[in-house]
């Protein structure tokens, strides 16, 4: 399965002091049961300043400002801890104000309900404008306003609900209906809220994950609100209309409904979606509920705490094509709390965490970090409700003992070790689970962690369509690497031993020398089968890609440029094993970057085939000093090349005729032709050159981004050469050659493969245009030679030297070009023609 | 508690006679066990609900509470609380339990 | 004396403690007749 992966997270908390008691249902349940309550009449003295609101720890943590390990030094309680310096955004979001949210709010109303004061819109206008991410067509759905007296009368609007800031009316929200109970402004209210804080949470996320808005092909909102009208109550579909304003223009959507397992499911659900080819790219989002505003804020007031459920909690996360990166969700690991599961605390950890584990043979310690419900204990605790992470966390233990996985006497290092603080408000469905998200895929890219598990849980019964209980849960790991291509071309089964396809329909040597190659192969444990018929090649082709053969042989492959091949051979005489990089194909039209690219490609074949660090070898070419000082350049730059010495007796870097036959290195480096040559003479010498009986054939290709493993041999290659073809090719499948070919490319590009390509194109291309004369200074007795110019650089090297005023003069010396000088300049030449990059 | 459990409390009492009632309990911690335990035998201490100021004086009692343990099937208890032992703080909340029944029960 | 047997029981369960099904499986087995259960959410 190619999994999908979390290629973004975007948190946002709404500071809504106004709302708390307008619309949190602890107040307005209060209001009508005791309007008198002193709780009512304290509050207000109880409500955060924004600043103090920012600066709380657990609401940085939120934000991704403040680790989860850094908040967990915080000494509890938090609420009378502040943050230095705490900023308003953070890299997974955003702490907003009120009165931008209230704007916002009407930015998202279509229907004319939210209705605010002109001198309000005109004030904060401005700060939405100044908002890093609110785009020009989200500003431009602002409307001006309504004049005070207007906002101010009361009798007019008698079914609407006020907005207030700082105990100043602002504006209003309309019902949208006189009869429709479900239009009610209450509802509109609630459900704008929802919305708007979903879209401020989805550009935050569309600016974590750097992802294009018309890339994203499908939404799914996980809140736990309800949009309709009397006829259809829960119609539905939040998710486009967040989309809509958040600019999201290809992508339709649907809601997802779990109470607060929603959040679980619906990354599930995405996960489903983009792993199953349907969808590249799904947003999921949770926006926040009005409702849950200070839902336990009688018993922090009652204990002389500030009111701290005084924000809106919303997220969002972004579940794309697997990219070779970002942590993948293994959907083979899911926990399901099933209708037959039952509501024992027992049973439900059991179907939500031990089942799926043991499912994949891994134990409670196996997972490295699980985020349950993910409430801030600061706003628990109090309320009588615990820390519930903590008790989350417990549960899991204890069923690991239960279980006999673990001891109970180590039941508290495991909260320690494999439990996170609780940071997330109380907003039902925003702590189930997905918090973690954002630090998970840092930690699981930074290899810190390599899984996590993400359990989301709900209370279904307070719907009262059912007793029951619910949950979700899925696994996270490292992404393990497999890039769309290579899992195409892999079986679905992994088979013990690689099954290689072998297709050399116009042998020289007939069908019979390579029916005897294949049944050679399999004698000696390999797989191979023989693709015979008039369209092998195609068929080749088409069982690569499908994975019916995880490798092919073949006579003849038209390689796009980029990919040449990689030869093995047994040197003469000393029996040494040599990779001859490259044979056949093209690299690149450039030279000095075709070298460069074979030398990679070489690496990476001896890596597969078993050689941790090889050694390198380039062969005394054309060329070939400036690939030395390129790959010195990398090697330098963070990717380490193991050098071969000559073994003639002045050394140096450059091979010759006698380093091949040698083998003085493990990968000898040279241009495709001079290549293939080599591997004709030193394959086909003991049958006077008609018929290649040595080595392992010219080898698979090799390229950047190119996965597919198919090795050439030639249509004059004999029994043993393609049977030892079939062993090459089993062997870098089984070494994962596509793997150890992606990770040394990145290595090289990390290390600047780029640049020096780059800068040797324009070389080339400036050695080709016109160069101004230079005039040569005075003679003088040339008596030092200076190596390491490339030939064609030599005629430009001498008029280098003679700008800065030293005589020089070019001459081919017995192992290659050089330029002559007076010893008495040497230095000074030296340090000109490493300053202008000639030698190293 | 729930405003709603509140009443189902007062109107089954009413309907059954608080004699024949006991309240069973599984609250997470050792105060909310306490406030519920009020709840049912002094009444609602947060004089938000139906049984604020009604002195029902139920017998109540946590499912964790030894005495619960000891009448309930030994495998169906292993099943569907024992794990929970190692989570709660049982003893807390036989300690809460306790001191309510104390002072308030009347059965 | 046998505190559940032949009692009229009212559940209250906490979905973070031992939520209602599961007590009045047990109480049942204790001889209490569930008279109504609710499971309360606090979060």
């Amino acid at each position: 399965m190619n999994n999908s992966v979390l290629k973004g997270a975007g948190y946002v908390l709404v500071h809504v002091p106004g709302m708390v008691t307008h619309h949190g249902t602890t107040q307005t349940t209060e209001r009508i049961v005791n309007p008198d309550s002193d709780y009512l009449k304290q509050l207000p003295e109880h409500m955060r300043s924004y600043e103090d609101c920012v600066a709380y720890p657990p609401n940085q943590t939120y934000i991704g400002n403040l680790s989860i390990e850094d908040l967990g030094e915080v000494p509890e309680p938090w609420y009378d801890k502040k943050i230095e310096g705490a900023d308003r955004f953070g890299p997974f979001g955003e702490i907003m104000p009120e009165d931008e949210f209230v704007l916002l709010m009407q930015i998202c109303d279509a229907f004319d309900l939210v209705h605010l004061d002109k001198s309000f819109v005109q004030q904060v206008r401005p700060k939405l404008e100044a908002h890093p991410l609110i785009t020009e067509t989200m500003l431009s759905l602002i409307k001006e306003g309504h004049d005070e007296a207007d906002i101010l009368d009361q009798e007019s609007h008698k079914a609407a609900l006020p907005i207030y800031i700082d105990g100043r009316m602002v504006g209003y929200v309309k019902q949208a209906h006189d009869l429709d109970v479900n239009l009610s402004a209450h509802v509109i209210f609630e459900n704008l809220a929802s919305k708007a804080s979903s879209v401020v949470t989805v550009l935050h996320l569309l600016n974590n994950s750097g992802i294009d808005p018309a890339a994203v092909e499908y939404v799914i909102d996980c809140s736990e609100e309800a949009c309709g009208d009397m006829n259809q109550r829960g119609g539905g579909n939040f998710a486009k209309a967040t989309a809509e304003i958040a600019g999201l223009s290809g992508a339709t959507g649907s809601d997802t409904r779990g109470f607060c397992a929603a959040p679980a499911h619906a990354v599930v659900e995405a996960s489903a979606l983009v792993t199953s080819g349907a969808f590249k790219n799904v947003v999921v989002v949770g926006g926040g509920s009005t409702a849950k505003l200070g839902m336990n804020g009688k018993d922090h007031i009652k204990k002389g705490l500030p009111l701290l459920e005084d924000c809106l909690g919303c997220f969002a996360a972004l579940i794309s094509e697997n990219d070779g990166a970002s942590p993948e969700i293994n959907l083979d690991i899911l926990g399901r709390h099933t209708v037959g599961t039952g509501s024992s605390p027992q049973a439900v950890i059991e179907s939500l965490v031990t089942r799926p584990l043991a499912s994949a043979g891994l134990t409670i310690t196996d997972v490295d970090k699980y985020s349950p419900e993910m409430q801030n204990p600061d706003i628990t605790k109090p309320a009588g409700a615990g820390d519930v992470p903590e008790a989350n966390y417990k549960m899991i233990a204890a069923l690991g003992v239960k279980l006999g996985q673990i001891e109970r006497s180590d039941l508290p290092q495991f909260v320690k070790d494999h439990g996170l603080k609780g940071f997330a408000p109380t907003q039902g469905h925003i702590p189930s689970g997905v918090p973690y998200l954002g630090f998970a895929r840092e930690s699981l890219m930074e290899g810190r962690t390599k899984n996590a598990m993400i359990i989301g849980k709900g209370s279904l019964f307070l719907g009262r369509m059912t007793n029951q209980f619910d949950g979700i849960s899925f696994f996270l790991q490292a992404n393990t690497k497999k890039d769309a291509a290579d899992v195409a071309a892999a079986p679905a089964v992994i088979r013990d031993v690689p099954v290689i396809g072998v297709s050399v329909p116009d042998s020289e040597l007939g069908e019979e020398a390579v029916r005897a190659a294949v049944e050679q192969a399999n004698r000696s444990g390999y797989r191979a089968t023989l693709i015979e018929g008039a369209h092998c090649l195609e068929q080749m082709d088409e069982w690569i890609q499908s994975g019916k053969i995880d490798a092919a042989v073949a006579a003849h492959y038209a390689f796009p440029i980029g990919v040449s091949t990689v030869g093995r051979i047994q040197t003469p005489a000393l029996g040494k094993e040599l990779f001859i990089a490259t044979t056949t194909g093209t690299s690149a039209t450039d030279r000095a970057e075709a070298l460069v690219r074979n030398a990679i490609a070489g690496i990476v074949a001896a890596k597969s085939c078993g050689i941790e660090n090889p050694s390198v070898g380039i062969a005394n070419i054309e060329g070939g000093r400036q690939c030395e000082r390129m790959l010195n350049a990398l090697s330098e730059s963070g990717y380490p090349i193991r050098f071969a010495g000559s073994a003639r007796s002045d050394g140096g870097l450059l091979m010759r005729g006698n380093d091949l036959l040698q083998a003085t290195a493990d990968v000898m480096v040279m241009d495709s032709l001079t290549g293939n040559l080599m591997m004709k003479v030193l394959s086909a010498f003991t049958t006077g050159g008609g018929v290649e009986t040595i080595g392992y054939g010219y080898g698979p290709g090799i390229g950047e981004g190119y996965s597919k493993k198919i090795l050439i041999v030639s249509r004059a290659s004999g029994t043993p050469v393609i049977a030892n073809a079939i062993a090459y090719a089993s062997q870098i499948v089984e070494g994962n050659l596509s793997g150890i070919a992606r990770s040394e490319y990145e290595k090289a590009h990390k290390a600047g493969l780029s640049g020096l390509i780059e800068a040797a194109r324009q070389k080339d291309r400036a050695s080709d245009g016109e160069r101004p004369a230079v005039a040569a200074p005075p003679k003088e007795v040339c008596t030092e030679e200076i190596h390491g110019v490339e030939v064609m650089d030599l005629e430009e090297a001498v008029e280098v030297l003679w700008a800065a005023g030293v005589y020089a003069e070019s001459g081919m010396g017995c192992t290659g070009p050089v330029v002559m000088i007076n010893e008495a300049r040497s230095e000074q030449a030296h340090a000109v023609l490493r300053e202008k990059g000639y030698i190293s | 508690m729930d405003l709603e459990n509140q009443k189902r409390v007062k109107d089954i009492a009413e309907q059954f006679g608080p004699e024949n009632v006991v309240v069973v309990l599984g609250a997470a911690e050792g105060e909310a066990a306490g406030l519920a335990a009020e709840t049912v035998t002094a009444g609602d201490p947060t004089y938000a609900g139906p049984l604020a100021g009604v002195s029902l004086g139920l017998l109540v009692y946590h499912i964790c509470e030894p005495e619960m343990k000891e009448e309930v099937d030994a495998d169906i208890y292993d099943e569907q609380v024992s794990m929970m032992e190692m989570v709660l703080d049982v003893d807390e909340i036989i300690s809460e339990m306790t001191a309510i029944r104390e002072q308030y029960t009347k059965y | 004396m046998a505190i559940l047997q032949g009692k009229k029981a009212i559940v209250i369960g906490d979905r973070d403690g031992i939520p209602g099904p599961a007590i009045e499986l047990c109480i049942q087995s204790a001889g209490a007749d569930i008279a109504f259960s609710a499971t309360e959410c606090f979060v």
